[in-house]
């Protein structure tokens, strides 16, 4: 079941589209990774969803009804954002004293667990705080919420490697607790990929990919192998991507299965982050397919 | 607790600044202009010792609400409130302040006035042409003003989340090309003794609480059409 969707949703600035013909469905009880580059247009359609922008064009529903200015739906959604600002005369305690106000589910023990957990001062003023400090207080915000739908836009900014994996930990044992409706928007894709379980890739305002994360990593391998018997193999595949070493060729493929009478070629799986950076560059014009070392060819 | 409730009081979350601070500004102002009446009271009349240092509170509170759009609504809207409901609990916030300081702004006028203007003939609360018959009059005599400066703020806010700075440049010169093109009219048509006339002739209450009313109310309704489409 859909608990939100965006059906064929447009949004102009002027000449700019900053999403074009947007539609997609977030469905209930999954945690969906929103990838994409800077300026795709991922918080554009979160701002959307949560009443906080308005569509151009197109329908939007969350929980069956249009979000904008509406009581009943936003009590249940919660939006972290990476620039969520704080009045400057909160310092941490405030900030969560105001949701725990305004969420139903707020969960006090545990956003006080969170807290020690970040190491976050509770007692000083929001524009003392480090980036990464102010990046905690979304995140603890965003998970103590348990709001039956949460969308974290890039909350990591400024939080070390330990302190990013404190959240995915926390985030997913919460999660299997209390199951709920989450997007997690991010262009750290490697360190996402375990917990994500749908995929929606955008790119320049378009949905490229929206599939169940499992099914999209089986849906392509790279084969290696002498050019050749890597062409043979190829013949008929869409490519998504290609390298060429000497004699030796490496090619990604979509739809291929791994053929195990042949000795000469290798397959391995395709991570989720090669997988989305492929697909937006092949949606991008393919000008990386066919170079020579793969590295050229920058948009 | 109803939800318009509940953003009230996230707005004074931390009550000791939202509230305390308008009268720590007052309260310097005040000790200021006591200190120097103080100074100078041997070549000051002691008729002559009136003080505006009253307006401070007043200008802290357009500033307060000002900041209340630039920063509580981008935090509340990112905390899934909706336009309609902060926006009915700014104004709640605005009139409870609105109450709170004009009871303390009338207290301080009865000691001003029991003290003989704290020993020094002062008259720093109890201003002479914000005079009224009745103490419920005076009463809005102070109340309704904080009404008014706080929906500018408001509104100056919602425009500045709205249009940015240019939306409020654009603003605040339209308003003040309007004054001079109403000044440069009434020089032209020798309007000015009829305007002094009216000025003199109204009463303190129809001056601060009357008209200053109207204004607010036609504020706070343009403020929430103008905020029915911001973004954070």
């Amino acid at each position: 079941m859909a608990v939100a969707r965006m059906h064929d949703v447009t949004k102009r600035y002027g000449d700019f589209a900053a999403l074009s013909g947007v539609s997609l469905g977030l469905a209930e009880n999954r945690i969906h990774g929103l990838l994409g580059r800077n300026g795709a247009g991922k918080t554009t359609i979160m701002q959307i969803l949560t009443g906080q922008n308005f569509a151009t064009t197109g329908q939007v529903e969350v929980f069956g009804e249009h979000p904008y200015e509406n009581e009943r739906v936003l009590r249940n959604v919660c939006f972290i954002k990476e620039a969520q600002r704080y009045p400057d005369i909160f310092s941490v305690r405030h900030a969560f004293a105001a949701a725990r106000l305004l969420y139903p589910n707020w969960d006090q023990e545990f956003a006080e667990q969170l807290t020690a957990e970040f190491d976050l001062p509770v007692k000083r003023n929001v524009k003392k705080l480090s980036r990464g400090q102010l990046s905690a207080v979304g995140v603890i915000i965003g998970l103590a919420a348990r709001a039956p739908l949460t969308f974290f836009d890039e909350p990591y900014l400024g939080l070390d490697a330990v302190a990013r994996h404190t959240f995915y930990d926390r985030l997913l044992a919460d999660y299997a607790e209390h199951p709920r409706t989450i997007v997690l928007s991010t262009h750290l894709i490697d360190e996402v990929a375990d917990l994500i379980e749908h995929v929606v890739v955008v790119d320049h305002g378009r949905v490229l990919l929206d599939e169940d994360a499992d099914l999209l990593r089986s849906r392509a391998v790279t084969v290696s192998g002498p050019t050749q018997a890597v062409e043979a193999f190829a013949h008929g595949y869409t490519e998504l991507h290609r390298e060429r070493m000497g004699g030796f060729l490496r090619v990604t493929l979509e739809g291929a299965e791994p053929d195990h009478e042949t000795d000469s070629l290798q397959f391995e799986p395709v991570s989720l982050q090669e997988l989305v950076v492929r697909t937006t560059q092949q949606a991008g014009g393919q000008e990386l397919v066919g170079t020579a070392n793969g590295k050229g060819g920058h948009r | 607790m109803s939800l318009v409730w509940r953003v009230v009081r996230i707005q004074f979350v931390n009550w000791l600044m939202a509230l305390g601070f308008p009268v720590l500004i007052l309260a310097l102002a005040f000790l200021g202009n006591v200190g120097v009446f103080a100074v100078i009271s041997d070549v000051a009349p002691p008729e002559g010792r009136i003080t505006g240092g009253m307006v401070s509170i007043y200008l802290t509170l357009l500033i307060a609400h000002l900041q209340t759009m630039t920063q509580f609504f981008p935090f509340a809207l990112g905390l899934s409130v909706t336009r309609r409901v902060f926006f009915a609990a700014t104004s709640m916030f605005i009139l409870g302040q609105a109450l709170l300081y004009s009871v303390l702004l009338y207290g301080m006028r009865l000691i001003e006035e029991a003290t003989n203007g704290w020993g020094l003939h002062v008259r720093f609360f109890g201003l002479p042409f914000m005079e009224t018959s009745n103490p419920v009059l005076q009463l809005l005599v102070y109340l309704v003003p904080f009404l008014f400066l706080s929906f500018l703020g408001v509104y100056t806010g919602i425009v500045l989340k709205r249009w940015g700075a240019f939306g409020v440049w654009t603003l605040w010169i339209g308003i003040a090309a309007a004054a001079i093109a109403l000044a440069v009219l009434a020089t032209w048509r020798g309007w000015w003794p009829a305007v002094g006339r009216f000025f003199t002739e109204q009463s303190a209450f129809s001056l601060f609480a009357g008209y200053p009313f109207i204004l607010a109310v036609l504020l706070a309704g343009l403020g929430y059409l103008t905020l029915r489409r911001a973004t954070a």
